[in-house]
């Protein structure tokens, strides 16, 4: 009896004192691999420094967590004109602006001015930021920006206007892209007048999940829980980026529980942090292509009978095996199958030395045939190792009759030889920037197969682009879906290249981290992400 | 004494030059420049290429360049990162003292342990403890510090827990604004109970990895040192004159035993600089080490010549303050 009340005096207490205690703030900390350029995504073109500015800033239009597809961000809708020459947005109200941030404290709510800055600094010389730490905005002129939209104008404070050049769809998905994260021009307009502008770079001040609290150059990055923030708010009250460069030590410090979460392990500690019960692995297709290409303005490549041989004449299982190191997936398609409008239905070309023979035999080739067979001097997320790849295509070629003479230059050099169409075959590839399949597709585009375009088959099939132009330009994503599907059986008949692969993600961290969601386009969000 | 000063910064000069020169060549000989390095599949534009270019100063002659830069870091001036747009000072301040308390730390351990280990060996010559001391000296000396770091972690952090993983303090548990840039004096200032002790725990492998390899050879240089000088007269004199061991190894020899460790202290430093690059990186330590590799990765030419020069003078001053401290240690010594 006297026992059992003193249990029960023991759990009383107990339960006072829990009660009593506030609950201790959460902290999510992630092993992030490098210190970003600043905090200002449209200088900025590493995955490093987007990762680092994304839980400060909201976009117009968002991706849906872990996925590619689209959704309203600081725009709650929007409107394509029938001519599909404007694109009207229709703001969201009430939308708070991080304060407290280096001193700064906003007077008003997020509106149509800030959008207005935002982009005008990437896009007006005369913009009083836009030389600002150097002022180099690499995605707004990569995305042609510049060409595409004539202007911004505001018809009141939460109506926007954006005017286009020409219709063109894909630029929706360009506003979800880090490059266009919406600032504060007010937070600009306060340090322009305080005499430091290049704070703004630095102490970023928007409208996201997370506020900026401080950073320290190599070593760590924090964050506090938005508590106004006007969408799903932040699971965890604060939030640490550990910086941490090297891929062991990140493994290390997870297994310690010195982080929740570590960016890109090592493919060869993938099995064992599937095997660890501490800890999980999320993974995915990368948003990216490996890719050989013919160039089918040089004979015998001209024929699609010896692409499609090229095509059957290669072990790409072994390649992927013995290369990639289970980091890769073979590729049949030139979009990964996580974006939108992937033909599933599309077969490979399989591995069939002798059908590829006899496939150059049917088109007249003379054996041996001596091609060049050009491989990146550098590694690249979709290419650990281009070298190694030619080699065992060229072992591959070889048993078919190909003598293939592997060639390279220095890596600036080798895109612009290969871009003019220098090469007969050439080994590349290309990391997507926006999710939308057109930024995969037009690489096969007539107007990309112009010399020094980005078409490196220089193959221009007229019902391939004229699709490719039609879908760019519809504002319906059902049939533009439907379009790409077409294509990509066109594509995969004519066989201007070889689709090698596409990289596998891997993301690790600790089993009572919840609600991660990977992206396809690579990048991390940690708003709706929970330690259990 | 002073004339020697003069002389021995005199002597410096040619060594800046050539090491301005030596930076700026090395780094330009590396395929890629930081246009390059931030540009995709995707190219660029000729025109935009030629603007990046001419912004940075990289469409002028070599020679221009150099002259330009050398006319710069006459006037103070080590330039501005291409990648983070800060100056080169602000951010080699900002990491630097994170370098400093790492390599102080590092050859303290290496300093206290090296030389009482070596002494001792000394004194027993021959004994399995002198030979077992040189074997693990040998093994110390040749060990890499990547794989030494490594296995620490593993082992010591991961396996048993007893010491953090890396960075220098518990981001979690504490938080506190960088003051001096020293964390265990900055954990002290912040008032945050327990921030000292984790500060000195984060503290622990780096400096044992980065102190291993001077420990080593502090440990011979002492030994070997030791032994010449117990041979001496003087010795063997305050022997006979019946002094106690501890007087007579501590007080004489040890005294003058010192002089080369002392040496091989101030070339170590270089040593540190070197070791520092790779702790830094494997402990997530963040110091100029780690930077100057970031640099080498994305071509930031000025950070690289700058980072580089600023190590180099701090590396080649020790030097000169070890050689005026021989006259302080051993009188004999003179400079005159």
């Amino acid at each position: 009896m006297n026992r059992n009340v003193g249990r029960l005096l023991a759990g009383g207490v107990a339960l006072a004192l829990a009660t009593a205690t506030p609950l201790a703030a959460k902290t999510l900390v992630y092993c992030s691999e490098g210190s970003p350029e600043n905090f200002t995504p449209a200088l900025n073109t590493t995955g490093t420094s987007f990762d680092a500015a994304r839980p400060v800033y909201d976009q117009l239009v968002h991706f849906v967590r872990g996925s590619a597809e689209l959704e309203a961000g600081l725009a709650e809708s929007w409107v394509v004109a029938p001519d599909g020459l404007t694109i009207t947005f229709k703001l969201r109200k009430g939308v708070k602006i991080h304060s407290g941030v280096n001193g700064f404290k906003p007077t008003r709510d997020f509106n149509a001015d800030d959008v207005i800055w935002s982009f005008e600094r990437q896009g007006k010389a005369e913009h009083p930021f836009a030389k600002v730490s150097g002022g180099k905005y690499d995605y707004y002129a990569d995305m042609d920006m510049a060409k595409i939209v004539k202007s911004f104008t505001k018809t009141d404070d939460t109506t926007l206007v954006m005017a286009l050049n020409e219709p063109n769809v894909p630029i929706l998905a360009n506003l979800a892209m880090d490059f266009a994260s919406i600032h504060s021009a007010e937070y600009a307009d306060f340090l322009l007048k305080a005499g430091k502008p290049e704070q703004f770079d630095q102490n970023p001040v928007g409208t996201g999940p997370f506020s900026f609290v401080a950073y320290q150059k190599d070593a760590v990055i924090r964050f506090k829980k938005n508590a106004d923030y006007w969408g799903e708010k932040a699971l965890v009250d604060d939030l640490v980026y550990a910086i941490t460069p090297d891929p062991t030590a990140r493994y290390s410090k997870l297994k310690a529980g010195e982080c929740h979460f570590a960016i890109a392990p090592r493919p060869a500690d993938v099995a064992e942090i599937g095997n660890d019960p501490a800890l999980k692995l999320s993974k995915q297709s990368g948003l990216n292509i490996a890719y050989w290409a013919f160039n089918v303005q040089k004979k015998p490549f001209d024929d699609k009978r010896v692409r499609q041989a090229m095509n059957m004449a290669i072990d790409k299982p072994t390649i992927i095996r013995d290369v990639y190191l289970g980091a890769g997936q073979a590729a049949k398609n030139l979009i990964p199958p996580t974006l939108w409008g992937y033909n599933d239905a599309v077969q490979d070309y399989p591995f069939d030395p002798a059908k590829a023979a006899a496939l150059l035999k049917e088109a007249g080739v003379t054996t041996p045939l001596e091609i060049d067979l050009w491989y990146m001097p550098v590694q690249r997320p979709y290419n650990p190792n281009a070298k190694r790849i030619a080699e065992m295509m060229q072992a591959d070629l070889a048993k078919v009759g190909v003598t293939a003479t592997l060639k390279t230059y220095e890596w600036g050099e080798y895109r612009k030889r290969a871009q003019q169409g220098e090469h007969t075959t050439a080994q590349l590839g290309w990391t997507g920037d926006n999710g939308d399949p057109d930024n995969f597709f037009f690489l096969r585009g007539c107007s990309a197969a112009r010399a020094g375009g980005q078409n490196l088959t220089k193959w221009c099939n007229k019902d391939y682009d004229d699709m490719l132009n039609k879908a760019k330009s519809s504002p319906d994503a059902a049939a533009r879906a439907e379009l790409y599907k077409k294509m990509q059986v066109i594509e995969h008949d004519e066989a201007p290249d070889m689709k090698i692969a596409h990289s596998i993600v891997y993301e690790a961290m600790r089993k009572e981290v919840e609600g991660f969601k990977q992206s396809p386009l690579g990048g991390h969000h940690f708003k709706g992400v929970d330690i259990k | 004494m002073l004339l020697y000063l003069f002389k021995r910064l005199a002597l410096t000069v040619p060594t800046f030059v050539a090491l301005m020169f030596l930076t700026f060549v090395a780094i330009r000989l590396v395929p890629g420049d930081p246009v390059e390095v931030r540009t995709g599949e995707r190219g660029i534009s000729p025109e935009r290429l030629a603007q990046f270019r001419h912004d940075l100063g990289l469409d002028q002659p070599v020679w221009k360049q150099f002259g330009d830069y050398v006319w710069a870091l006459l006037h103070g001036d080590f330039g501005t990162s291409v990648v983070t747009n800060e100056k080169i000072l602000t951010e080699f301040a900002t990491l630097f003292p994170a370098t400093v308390e790492l390599s102080l730390c590092a050859m303290l351990f290496a300093v206290l342990s090296g030389v009482p280990a070596g002494t001792f060996a000394a004194v027993k010559r021959g004994s399995w403890y002198d030979q077992t001391l040189m074997a693990l000296s040998v093994a110390g000396f040749s060990m890499p510090i990547f794989w030494w770091g490594l296995l620490l972690i593993m082992q010591v952090a991961v396996k048993w827990g007893l010491t953090p993983v890396g960075g220098r303090i518990d981001p979690i548990k504490f938080y506190f604004e960088a003051k001096t840039g020293f964390m265990l004096i900055d954990s002290v200032l912040s008032g945050q109970v327990g921030a000292f002790k984790d500060a000195v725990r984060h503290l622990i492998l780096p400096t044992i990895v980065l102190g291993t390899v001077p420990l080593a050879i502090i440990a011979r240089m002492t030994r070997s040192s030791m032994l010449e000088v117990l041979s001496e007269d003087y010795v063997r004199t305050a022997r006979a004159k019946g002094l106690s061991p501890m007087r007579v190894f501590g007080l004489h020899a040890l005294r003058n035993a010192l002089i080369p460790v002392i040496t091989v202290i101030g070339l170590s430093v270089g040593g540190l600089m070197a070791g520092a690059v790779l702790t830094e990186t494997i402990f997530s330590w963040p110091g100029v080490g780690k930077w100057l590799i970031e640099a080498i990765g994305r071509r930031d030419y000025p950070a690289l010549q700058g980072g580089v020069m600023l190590v180099s003078a701090i590396v080649i001053f020790v030097n000169v303050a070890v050689d005026m401290l021989y006259g302080i240690i051993n009188p004999r010594i003179r400079h005159g």
